[in-house]
């Protein structure tokens, strides 16, 4: 079989190529969209698909309509850029049907403060980050911080101006939220001679026991001993370190 | 989420949070050192044809059909590691010219269709006419329908198909240099790395995939003359070697002056880069790629190649020199796909990366991944046989017929 000059093999060659071309054509005639191209390298009709979907999201603007107390106080706090539907989740339903579709309300310890506090190293420099473990473990992190305003608790400056290491220390731990004359009784002239007038400690089981014993009049979550049989020769201090107990 | 917490342990400096997890892993290593075997056993074979190196003669199908069996694998590993690969004929379908990855479905059917199919289609069409005629019933079938059954052994056909060959081989040798210096054009117009983004990159890919294809095709070559029981031709082990070295010359020197390059521009990068050489890369770079792969392969390929040394001795250097260069050019593909994500973009940190022993990513598909071609190489060695005595006795054979018919 040959055309002309064309070799035989060159015109078997020029038949199949012409097959895989049509094939080609009509494979991509079946499997691209038919709006493929029309406004990009796209099928078009993507748009619409993406535009149909489900709304989950509510947006904040709307959150703060009603709820404009916590608006308010989350306005001006370090949180003022975190949207309300990272930690209480899609409330778009909620928006729209408020007394039966409840939006996630996050009280316990968990990954919605910790997916951007827990300690990382490729954090900035200055952003808290804490070590879940360690940071006063058990506690919900609403028990001590107000999530719509975070400013971390602190401690007296006139005393962590000096005591700066114990103040950290203690910032992490149950006892944060005492203000240190609760248990040191310092005197006025202590600032200006600070070893001449020292503070006092508590010299008396009975002080940690005011929340600590079986029958002290405190919240059920503080942890209770017997003072008549736990270590009854010595002080609570010098077994247990005061400004970080659970370690 | 372990995997990340024992990743984070090992970070160092101030990297952003999205650069922890490595995103390209072994499998894209893969990717460039399969397509670089192709590209080099593709011009290892036109060496003979174009340049007409007599002695590389027994290599020519061989390496031919080495190239194809690695470009057959080549787009595995990129298909594995993105997923959905029921997907990927779409490249193929809606083609465009805006990135450099989409080219990928260009070169590739350029390559295959065109170049290396054809090639192999017009070198072996007469002799399997040939064999065709004294198979039995399957691969007779087998044969016509890969020749689509062209039967024409006509001295003028035959002389054509010569005629084609070279003419392929004249375009295939642009061909496989597009081939791989588009996967070195990958990584070197990724601006925003300094690990990467050189224009001497293309180069320096180009010539460690000629290394490394003529250092794969030595390796074939010796271990399946061994198992076929015969003797390997020393002249063409000797001319692989002596390639092999002069090749593994210019790449060595091309690396050294794209390392004194980046040393002597000396950019606002040079520290997290010296730093990440002397500690994540230093045994995959200065140890396996520089001392084990190429500074070893070359005393040993130049004392064997130019000393006096008894031929089998030579023979078993060439071998070992060949494979220290695959583990060399390995190393190379390490060393610039995971290296060139080990710093930050803040160029203040490093991280690590992981290896995994199983699931997609992992070292056992990869290990699959490179045996595959092999197997698919035994299989073309069965239906195409590249050995000289496979064609040679049937031209006897048909010369004796000739001669009897007379």
């Amino acid at each position: 079989m040959k055309i002309w000059r064309i070799p035989d093999q060159v015109i078997r060659l020029a038949v199949v190529l012409v097959a895989a071309v049509a094939v080609l054509v009509v494979v991509r005639g079946r499997f691209v969209p038919a709006s493929f191209g029309e406004t990009g390298h796209y099928r078009a009709d993507a748009v619409d698909v993406v535009a149909a979907q489900p709304i989950r999201y509510a947006g904040s603007q709307i959150c703060v309509e009603c709820h404009d107390g916590e608006g308010e106080a989350k306005s001006g706090s370090f949180h003022r850029t975190v949207s309300c539907e990272v930690c209480h989740g899609p409330a778009a339903a909620h928006a729209e049907d408020f007394e039966s579709q409840t939006p996630l309300i996050p009280r316990e310890r968990g990954a919605e403060c910790l997916s951007c506090h827990e300690y990382l190293s490729p954090r900035p420099t200055g952003f808290p980050q804490i070590i879940e473990r360690l940071h006063n473990p058990l506690q919900p992190c609403i028990g001590c911080h107000d999530p719509h305003d975070p400013t971390p608790p602190e401690v007296p400056e006139s005393c962590s101006a000096c005591h700066a290491q114990i103040a950290r220390t203690k910032a992490v731990s149950h006892h944060l939220t005492l203000e240190c004359e609760t248990c040191h009784d310092a005197q006025a002239e202590h600032r200006e001679e600070p070893r001449s007038f020292l503070p006092r400690k508590p010299t008396a089981r009975e002080f940690c026991g005011s929340c600590h014993s079986e029958s002290a009049d405190s919240p059920a979550d503080i942890p209770r001993v017997d003072l008549r049989d736990h270590g009854e020769r010595y002080l609570c201090w010098q077994c247990h370190y005061p400004h970080h107990p659970e370690s | 989420m372990e995997r990340l917490e024992s990743a984070v342990e090992q970070i160092s400096g101030f990297i952003y949070p999205n650069e922890i997890e490595l995103h390209w892993g072994l499998l894209v290593v893969l990717y460039p050192y399969i397509t670089g075997l192709v590209a080099g056993a593709f011009i290892l074979a036109s060496l003979e044809k174009v340049f007409k190196v007599k002695e590389l003669e027994p290599t020519y199908r061989l390496a031919l059909l080495t190239a194809l069996a690695f470009l057959l694998v080549a787009p595995l590993p990129l298909l594995a590691h993105l997923g959905h690969p029921e997907r990927s004929f779409e490249i193929f379908l809606t083609p465009h010219f805006k990135s450099a990855m989409a080219m990928f479905g260009f070169v590739y059917a350029w390559y295959l269709m065109l170049v290396l199919l054809l090639e192999i289609w017009f070198d072996y069409r007469a002799d399997l006419v040939k064999w065709g005629r004294k198979a039995g019933r399957f691969k007779k079938f087998l044969y016509w329908v890969i020749t689509l059954g062209s039967r024409d052994l006509s001295p003028e056909a035959v002389e054509f198909d010569k005629k084609a060959v070279h003419t392929i081989t004249l375009i295939g040798i642009p061909s496989a240099f597009l081939l791989h210096g588009y996967v070195g054009f990958i990584f070197g117009s990724v601006k925003a790395n300094p690990w990467w983004s050189s224009v001497l990159m293309p180069i320096v890919f180009l010539f460690s995939a000629i290394v490394s294809g003529i250092s794969l095709v030595l390796l074939i070559y010796y271990v399946t003359t061994l198992f076929r029981r015969k003797q390997p031709e020393m002249a063409c082990l000797d001319k692989l070697a002596s390639f092999l070295l002069y090749a593994l010359i210019v790449d060595f020197s091309l690396e050294i002056l794209d390392f004194i390059h980046r040393l002597y521009e000396s950019e606002e990068s040079i520290g997290i880069l010296s730093e990440l050489i002397v500690s994540k890369l230093y045994l995959s770079l200065t140890i396996v790629q520089i001392l084990i792969g190429t500074i070893a392969p070359l005393l040993i390929l130049a004392y064997s190649r130019f000393s006096r040394l008894p031929t089998e001795l030579k023979r078993v250097a060439y071998f070992i020199g060949a494979l220290l260069v695959q583990v060399g050019i390995f190393g190379t593909r390490w060393n610039v796909v995971i290296g060139g994500q080990l710093f930050s973009k803040s160029l203040r940190g490093l991280t690590v990366y992981k290896l995994e022993l199983g699931g997609i990513e992992g070292l056992f598909t990869c290990i699959g991944l490179l045996i595959l071609p092999f197997v698919i190489l035994y299989i073309l060695i069965k239906v195409l046989p590249p050995w000289e005595e496979a064609s040679l006795a049937l031209s006897e054979d048909a010369a004796v017929s000739t001669a009897s018919a007379d």
